[in-house]
């Protein structure tokens, strides 16, 4: 066997080509704008789309919203924003001489954005989920409502694509977003401060964080340099 | 008639004698890494990846489509003329079967340093 094929070596040089390969096919930044655009241009159908119907019980009145607007906008623009991240992902590796490896991670986004809208609808047509009187939903119930909501499933399909990029620094960006979604941080927003508007700070918080994190990952990655 | 208690021939099954030559060779390995991490890979990045002149490259890849380990597919991009390599199913079994073998031939350069 010859030094230069050497198995230590070998191996080393498909690690090393393995490498470059993945590093070379990402495009991070591309579907964290997207979807922080996405985010960010849901801000009139949750202040505007909410209807309320209330019925006379013994002991008051009980109001339900619903936003249909939220439900068919999310629905539209998610399944946009994962055909544009497709198309641009694939667009991109093909102009650097690759293929592509995000339609799992696209599939993923689609599939969970489905699962959402379906909760969603259980919720707001059947009430599911929500409690029969005046007493407020349990804790396990208020952090399934917040985990079954288009954040984290935009968080979660986000893990996908850290997993197909083998990409240590997105793994890191999509924990940390999911924390903040996930975690019941509040400064007082919808019950002392914010009314109409309460929906306000999380849905900035969301998207800021993506527009940050696309931001952070362009200039690291330096699309413009590809060209 | 052969001795009972004598131990196996070793080259009978060291890992070395299953390394096929097609493969066993750090260009053509570095292709199929490639061409299996990027499910199909240009020209162009072949060579500049590798290191190569377009005449070596071209040469490796006549090799690898010969022994149907890969499929090359021609096609243009605007005027630009442009070449396509894709892994096929052999040429996958072929870099898993080499990758395996390495590894082994690794485990065993390592017991018997370890003696």
């Amino acid at each position: 066997m010859a030094a230069g094929d050497d198995p230590h070596r070998l191996l080393a040089h498909v690690r090393h080509l393995t490498r470059r390969v993945r590093v070379a096919q990402r495009v991070t930044w591309l579907p964290l704008l997207v979807l922080a655009v996405v985010t960010l241009a849901a801000i009139p159908a949750h202040r505007y789309g909410w209807r309320s119907t209330c019925v006379t019980v013994a002991d008051g009145q009980i109001c339900r919203g619903r936003n249909l607007a939220l439900i068919v906008y999310w629905q539209v623009a998610l399944a946009v924003a994962y055909a544009a991240i497709a198309y641009g992902y694939l667009r991109a590796a093909r102009a650097r001489g690759l293929g592509g490896r995000v339609m799992p991670y696209v599939v993923t986004g689609i599939a969970l954005n489905v699962l959402v809208q379906v909760v969603a609808l259980l919720v707001t047509h059947e009430g599911w989920g929500m409690p029969e009187g005046l007493e407020r939903p349990d804790g396990l119930a208020m952090f399934l409502t917040r985990l079954i909501d288009w954040g984290p499933a935009i968080g979660v399909a986000l893990l996908v694509l850290a997993w197909l990029e083998r990409h240590l620094a997105l793994l890191l960006f999509t924990a940390a977003y999911l924390a903040v979604l996930l975690v019941p941080v509040n400064f007082g927003w919808g019950t002392h401060w914010g009314g109409d508007w309460r929906f306000l700070p999380p849905l900035v918080i969301q998207g800021g964080l993506l527009l940050l994190g696309g931001l952070g990952f362009a200039l690291a990655q330096r699309p413009w340099q590809h060209r | 008639m052969s001795d009972p208690l004598a131990e196996p021939e070793p080259a009978a099954t060291h890992p070395a004698t299953g390394l096929d030559d097609v493969v066993h060779q750090r260009v053509r390995l570095g292709i199929l890494t490639i061409a299996h991490e990027a499910r199909r890979v240009e020209f162009g990045f072949l060579r500049t990846q590798l290191g190569l002149t377009g005449g070596n490259l071209s040469q490796h890849l006549g090799v690898l489509e010969s022994a149907g380990l890969i499929g090359v597919e021609k096609g243009y991009a605007g005027r630009r003329a442009r070449t396509w390599i894709t892994l096929t199913h052999a040429g996958q079994a072929a870099l898993a079967d080499e990758i395996a073998r390495l590894k082994q031939l690794i485990v065993r350069v390592e017991a018997a340093d370890g003696r």
